[in-house]
C-alpha cells in the first residue's frame, strides 16, 4: 500500500506543478471596441411618415437638411435648415425713397460730420416734426428740444435725416418733391437761416437719409422699428439655404401629421362597434355607404353627417344610410389626438359590412 | 497538497488564484477531493500491482502443483512460508489433512467436510484481501461529482450573497466568485472519474481471480476426496 500511495501522492504533486506553470489564467476574452446601438421605439406613424429630403440623393450617414434654389418662395422654411435665426420676415426690396434721397443729394464733399450734428441741425428738426403729421419718432422729440435747444446726442439722429432732407429739399425745391415743401417752410423761419449754414457744411446727411419725402407712409417706418427690435435685417427665408447636400427622403413636405395605422384602425373599430347592420337585406352591395362628417377640436360633430356614396332614397339603401348615419351620430364624442385635428377635421368612412369586420 | 503552498504564481484568475479566493466551505470541499484522489490513485496503483503478482503467483502454483509433485512435498516447501492466492487454500487444506490422519480419522466424512470448510475460509480470505479497499473507490466514483457540487453550491451562493451587498450586476463582479466555485465540481470530478473507471476494472479482475481459486479449491477438494476413498478403502481392506 506504500508503494501505491506514495507514487499516488508524486504523481499528484506533478500534476499541480505542471498546473501551477502551465494553467495560468486564460488571457482575457478580447472583446474589440463595440459602440452601443441606441434603440428607439418608433411608432409606426413616425415609420410611415418618410422624412422630408430629395428622392435622388445618394444614402448618406446623416441626415442632411434638403438644399433650395430659391429659398425665398418656399413657405415653411422655419423646419429646416442650417441658419443660426429663423425668421418670419419676408425679405423685401430695399425701400426705394433711399435712392431717391441719393439722387436728391448731389453734393460730393465729404463733410465734417461731427459739427453738423450736435448744433446747428437740431433746431430744425423741433420745428418740422409737428408739420409732418404721421411720423412717430420725431413726435417725442419735439419737447426735449423745445426745452432745451442742445439736447443728448442720442435723439438726434432720429430728427437729423429729416430736417437734413428736408433742407435738402429747400435747396433745391423744384426739382423732387414739391408737395412737402410748403409745410416745413412756412412756419419756422428763424431757424432756417441755421439750417442754411448748416447745408452748407452738412452735404451727406441728406444721401442717407430717407424719410424727408416719400416716406411718409407708416409701413417703412413700421420697417425700421422693427429691425432695430430684432436687431436683424429684416430677410427671412434663410434657414432653407443650406450647404449640405439633401438626404434621401421625399420631396412632399412631412409638416403634415397624419393619423397613424393604430388610431385609424381605433376610429374604424369604434364606429363598427356603434353600427348595427341592418339584418334582413339579401344584397350586400346595398349596404356600403360612404359617410363624411366634420368634426370640431373635442371630437364632436359639428353636424349632421351627410351621405356621399350609396344609400337611396328608400328601401334598404335607405335604412343602410340611415343606420350609418346613425352609427357616426351614437359614436359621437371621438377621442382623436388634438394635435393632429386638421387631418381629422373632416371625416369620411366607408361603412362597408365586409370590411368592418 | 504539498504543492499548494507554492500557489501564489499566476494571474488574477489562475487556478491557484482562485482556490486562495474561495471560501473556506469551498476550500475544505476541494482539499478533501484532492486527498480522496490522492487515496483512490493510491488504491487503483496498490491494487493494480497486487492483481498482478497474484495472478503471477496463481499461474507458477498451478503449474508447480500440476507438474506430478508430490503434495507431501510440495506442502512441506510451502508450509513455512507466506502463502497467498491459491498455495493459501493448498496449504489450508493440507494442514486440516494432516492433523485428521495424524490423529486418526474416524470418518471420511467428516474429513472431507472440514477440509473443504478450511478451504473456503482460505478463500474468503484471500479474496477479503483482494477486495480490500475498493469500496473506496465505488464510494468516491459515486459521492465524489455530489461533494463538488456541493462545494459549487456554497460558492455561487457566497458569491451571489456578495453581489447583492455591492449592488452591481456586472459580470466581471459575478464571474470570479462562479468560477472559483465550479472549480470544486471540477475536482469532484476529477477524482470520481477515475475511481469509478478503476473500480469498474479492478472488481473484475477481482471476480476473474476469485474464480480461478474457486475452481482450484473444488479441483483440490476432489482430489483429497479421493484419496480419503482411496485410504478409507486400504484401511477397510
Amino acid at each position: 500500500m506504500k508503494a501505491g500511495l506514495s507514487t499516488s501522492l508524486v504523481l499528484h504533486a506533478a500534476l499541480l506543478a505542471f498546473g501551477l506553470f502551465t494553467l495560468k489564467a486564460p488571457s482575457a476574452h478580447d472583446v474589440g471596441d463595440v459602440q452601443a446601438i441606441p434603440i428607439d421605439m418608433v411608432s409606426i406613424e413616425e415609420l410611415t411618415q418618410l422624412q422630408q429630403g430629395d428622392k435622388k440623393a445618394p444614402k448618406a450617414e446623416k441626415p442632411a437638411p434638403t438644399k433650395t434654389e430659391r429659398p425665398h418662395t418656399v413657405p415653411d422654411a422655419k423646419t429646416i435648415g442650417n441658419n443660426d435665426v429663423d425668421l418670419d420676415d419676408v425679405p423685401k426690396p430695399e425701400a426705394s425713397p433711399r435712392k431717391i434721397d441719393t439722387a436728391s443729394a448731389p453734393k460730393p464733399e465729404p463733410a465734417p460730420k461731427p459739427e453738423p450734428k450736435p448744433v446747428e441741425a437740431k433746431p430744425e428738426p423741433k420745428p418740422e416734426p409737428k408739420p409732418v403729421e404721421a411720423k412717430p419718432e420725431p413726435a417725442p422729440q419735439p419737447p426735449k428740444v423745445a426745452e432745451a435747444p442742445r439736447p443728448t446726442p442720442e435723439p438726434a439722429p432720429a430728427p437729423d435725416p429729416v430736417a437734413e432732407t428736408i433742407a435738402s429739399a429747400e435747396e433745391t425745391p423744384a426739382m423732387e418733391f414739391p408737395d412737402e415743401l410748403p409745410k416745413p417752410v412756412s412756419r419756422p423761419e428763424p431757424p432756417k437761416r441755421e439750417v442754411a449754414k448748416a447745408e452748407e457744411k452738412k452735404p451727406q446727411k441728406p444721401t442717407q437719409d430717407k424719410t424727408a419725402s416719400t416716406d411718409q407712409d407708416l409701413e417703412s417706418i413700421l420697417d425700421q422699428a422693427k429691425a432695430l427690435v430684432t436687431k436683424e435685417k429684416p430677410a427671412g427665408g434663410g434657414a432653407k439655404r443650406s450647404e449640405q447636400t439633401a438626404s434621401l427622403g421625399t420631396d412632399r413636405p412631412s409638416s403634415a401629421q397624419k393619423l397613424s395605422a393604430s388610431e385609424m384602425d381605433a376610429l374604424r373599430q369604434r364606429l363598427a362597434q356603434c353600427w348595427s347592420i341592418p339584418a334582413g337585406v339579401d344584397d350586400a352591395e346595398l349596404l356600403k355607404v360612404s359617410v363624411r362628417f366634420r368634426l370640431d377640436r373635442s371630437g364632436e360633430l359639428e353636424a349632421r353627417p351627410e351621405i356621399i356614396r350609396g344609400g337611396a332614397s328608400s328601401g334598404p339603401g335607405r335604412t343602410a344610410a340611415e343606420s350609418a348615419v346613425r352609427a357616426v351620430s351614437k359614436c359621437a364624442p371621438f377621442n382623436l389626438p388634438a394635435d393632429k385635428y386638421e387631418t381629422w377635421a373632416e371625416v369620411v368612412v366607408n361603412f362597408d359590412p365586409s370590411d368592418m369586420f | 497538497m504539498e504543492t499548494l503552498p507554492l500557489a501564489t504564481t499566476g494571474g488574477e484568475l489562475s487556478i491557484w488564484e482562485l482556490f486562495w479566493q474561495a471560501g473556506w466551505v469551498v476550500k475544505l470541499v476541494m482539499i478533501g477531493l484532492l486527498g480522496a484522489s490522492i487515496w483512490t490513485w493510491a488504491i487503483i496503483i496498490d491494487k493494480t500491482i497486487a492483481y498482478g503478482r497474484m495472478r503471477s503467483a496463481l499461474n507458477r502454483f498451478e503449474q508447480v502443483f500440476w507438474s506430478g509433485q508430490s503434495l507431501e512435498e510440495l506442502y512441506r516447501t510451502l508450509a513455512d512460508r507466506k502463502t497467498t492466492g491459491m498455495s493459501a487454500i493448498f496449504v489450508a487444506a493440507m494442514r486440516e489433512w494432516k492433523k485428521s490422519f495424524e490423529k486418526g480419522a474416524r470418518t471420511p466424512m467428516g474429513l472431507q467436510m472440514r477440509i473443504d470448510k478450511a478451504m473456503d475460509l482460505a478463500l474468503s480470505r484471500e479474496m477479503e484481501r483482494l477486495e480490500s479497499r475498493l469500496g473506496f473507490l465505488a464510494s468516491v466514483g459515486s459521492a465524489g461529482p455530489f461533494i463538488g457540487l456541493f462545494g459549487t453550491v456554497i460558492g455561487i451562493m457566497t458569491s451571489f450573497q456578495a453581489i447583492a451587498g455591492s449592488k452591481s450586476t456586472s459580470l466581471a463582479v459575478v464571474a470570479p466568485g462562479i468560477a472559483e466555485a465550479l472549480l470544486a465540481t471540477a475536482i469532484g470530478l476529477l477524482a470520481a472519474i477515475p475511481a469509478v473507471l478503476a473500480y469498474n476494472k479492478l472488481s473484475a479482475d477481482a471476480g476473474k481471480i476469485s474464480a480461478r481459486m474457486e475452481g482450484f479449491a473444488d479441483e483440490f477438494s476432489a482430489i483429497l476426496s479421493r484419496q480419503i476413498d482411496e485410504k478409507v478403502g486400504q484401511k477397510a481392506a
